[in-house]
């Protein structure tokens, strides 16, 4: 045990470490070309390992793509640095007042560590797109999708049942939450384009697909910083053991088309395959979008959106108007104006939960601190023997 | 000077401490969202969704055709066209079509899903109405379905079964047996014909103010009336 916790103290880990995220930034850094800053992220930053491959659009590349470089992951480097930084903290800790300073930083880049952690665990981005003098009361991730039954049977409210495509994966059977109903995907596409079905080759039998003849070809999902990709599924759905039928769902069939519907033993759902929402007790209303330009010219002094919230309990509901550098928080968001319709009647906010938010300042805070300390009594002591001498 | 025993420290600190870091680092394992279901109040769905174009439009280019097959990020304007994808490409395969424009009716070249694309403008009042020939595969939901979508566009209430004969009547449409429609709003109306044709279904739709589409009745019969599909089979 001792000598695992000389490891984990050890300078040479952290030397290791330190040496594995440059490599790790170096790769991510250069695939970023390729695959984009969010698909980057997940791959290297979000990861335990990885491994970089040699671009195929890289001189010889035909030849070269079976180059790989395996490597640590931001999870397994970020892990191990914490593990690091805190056995040799504590090893090494004594309290003299000498050292404050150096505690402070250390205990700061602990809880930059940690705040990172709970800010890629915890902390949800997504947009909001409401019409001039329209409502909304969800927002939605263009790059996460969910597979949705929805029950609208209830005059009262729609019972919504979402499962994340992430937890779908062809031949897997995923108990639809709180029905007796099962998902079983076929085939899943994470980019696509829809096509008319050649002949009889089309393995979805139910819904738009049988109706209209609609298939799917796959395509190479797209990374680039605004591409939508089109995210479609072939999938079964069983009741018990018994197939109700395969349906084609993909997030280019919203809600701009008809329904496809599932009939189920004991009622009927809507199935689709979206943009992952998330609903909030509370709607937003805009009142009005506002471009401003400066005058004779097309060039943008300002985008605004002029909203009200909607709140059951209406203590809370407020006037506010959002613009740059000037987000709304409310009820735990925020509200930042991020883009707006092509006519300029609708406004696209967007919607940051982060409970983590205020550790970054704090640790940046500790460590400003520390470093001031121990820069300060240094400073002090120098003057001290100067003035001796 | 503060000074503790260090050892003390190390030795009774370390244990929990990492073991705090490998829970911290396990949670990483916790970033997916997971399935669930809840409620969410009553939504409301778009009143006359595609497949049939829903608004009368000259501009289209098949860039625009292209540019609806793809996710929708935003909501789009209220002159947007709504077509599923692939369905500009059927229409394209399906046969050709002939007809007698109609008197006082411009013939302008149709794009996207429509095979036929016919505007009128009364010149006093300056209403517009539009006649649009569509093709799809399949039923599209079939006649009962296509009926109600026809009557959501023209702010009417959607039927039963029951009620569909009180708006439809047999019809021939290029020498096959189709269903005619009229479907009479306050503010606006539909006149229609749908033929089921070799695995697909036509469709012939009227729409305009209620005045102009009464008006021009007998035009629109006359179109219908001249209307020759192609028939590869044939």
């Amino acid at each position: 045990m001792a000598a695992l916790l000389q490891i984990f103290s050890s300078l040479k880990l952290t030397v290791i470490l330190l040496s594995a995220s440059m490599v790790l930034i170096f790769f991510g850094t250069i695939d970023q070309v390729e695959y984009g800053i969010w698909h980057t992220q997940k791959l290297y930053f979000e990861s335990f390992v990885v491994a970089w491959q040699y671009p195929p659009q890289w001189p010889a590349g035909d030849q070269l793509t079976w180059v790989r470089i395996p490597m640590f992951g931001g999870y397994t480097i970020g892990g191990l640095m914490l593990i690091n930084l805190t056995v040799s903290y504590t090893r090494r800790f004594s309290l003299k007042t000498a050292k404050l300073g150096l505690y402070a930083i250390h205990f700061g880049l602990i809880l930059l560590l940690v705040s990172e952690l709970l800010t890629d665990l915890l902390a949800v981005e997504s947009q909001m797109t409401i019409s001039e003098n329209g409502r909304a009361n969800y927002s939605q991730t263009i790059r996460e999708n969910e597979l949705v039954l929805i029950d609208r049977s209830d005059p009262e409210f729609d019972q919504v049942h979402a499962i994340p495509v992430d937890s779908l994966k062809p031949g897997k059977k995923v108990q639809i939450p709180d029905t007796s109903l099962y998902a079983q995907v076929v085939s899943l596409y994470p980019n696509s384009q829809l096509v008319q079905a050649q002949g009889s080759q089309n393995p979805a039998n139910r819904g738009v697909a049988e109706k209209m003849g609609v298939t799917a070809i796959p395509k190479a999902p797209d990374y680039s910083e605004k591409a939508i990709n089109t995210v479609t599924a072939y999938v079964e759905i069983l009741d018990g053991q018994e197939s109700l039928g395969t349906w084609l769902v993909s997030n280019v069939i919203d809600d701009r088309f008809p329904p496809q519907t599932i009939q189920a033993s004991e009622r009927d759902y809507e199935i689709a395959l979206r943009f992952q929402r998330h609903y909030y007790p509370f709607e937003l209303e805009l009142l009005d979008f506002a471009h401003d330009k400066y005058p004779g010219t097309e060039i943008p002094f300002n985008f605004s959106s002029k909203i009200v919230t909607h709140n059951p309990d209406s203590a809370k509901n407020q006037q506010a108007l959002i613009y740059m550098n000037h987000p709304l928080r409310y009820e735990g968001l925020t509200f930042y104006q991020a883009s707006f319709s092509p006519d300029e009647t609708a406004t696209v906010l967007q919607v940051v939960r982060n409970p983590g938010w205020l550790l970054p300042y704090v640790s940046v805070l500790l460590m400003g601190l520390g470093m001031t300390f121990q820069f300060g009594l240094h400073f002090t002591k120098y003057l001290k023997k100067r003035k001796t001498a | 000077m503060l000074n503790m025993n260090a050892f003390q420290i190390q030795r009774f600190h370390w244990v929990p401490l990492s073991l705090l870091c490998l829970a911290l680092w396990s949670l990483t394992a916790c970033d997916r969202a997971q399935p669930q279901s809840y409620q969410i109040p009553k939504e409301e769905r778009p009143a006359n969704p595609a497949p049939i174009a829903s608004t009368p439009s000259t501009t289209k280019t098949t860039a625009t055709v292209e540019a609806e097959a793809q996710p929708q990020a935003q909501p789009q304007n209220g002159n947007s066209m709504r077509v599923l994808p692939g369905m500009a490409e059927a229409a394209k395969a399906a046969g050709a079509i002939q007809f007698v424009t109609p008197e006082n009716w411009e013939a302008r070249t149709p794009s996207g899903i429509r095979k036929a694309d016919l505007y009128y403008t009364n010149q006093s009042t300056g209403e517009t109405a539009n006649i649009a020939v569509t093709v799809f595969p399949g039923d599209v939901g079939g006649l009962l379905a296509n009926i109600n979508r026809w009557r959501g566009q023209v702010e009417l209430p959607a039927i039963n079964s029951d009620a569909l004969a009180e708006c439809i009547n047999s019809r021939i449409l290029s020498n096959h047996s189709g269903t005619y429609a009229r479907l009479i709003g306050t503010q606006r109306s539909i006149l229609g014909g749908l033929l089921p044709f070799h695995g697909k279904t036509w469709f012939f739709k009227l729409l305009g103010d209620t005045k102009t589409v009464l008006e021009q009745e007998s035009a629109f019969n006359a179109f219908l009336d001249s209307v020759r599909i192609e028939d590869p089979h044939h």
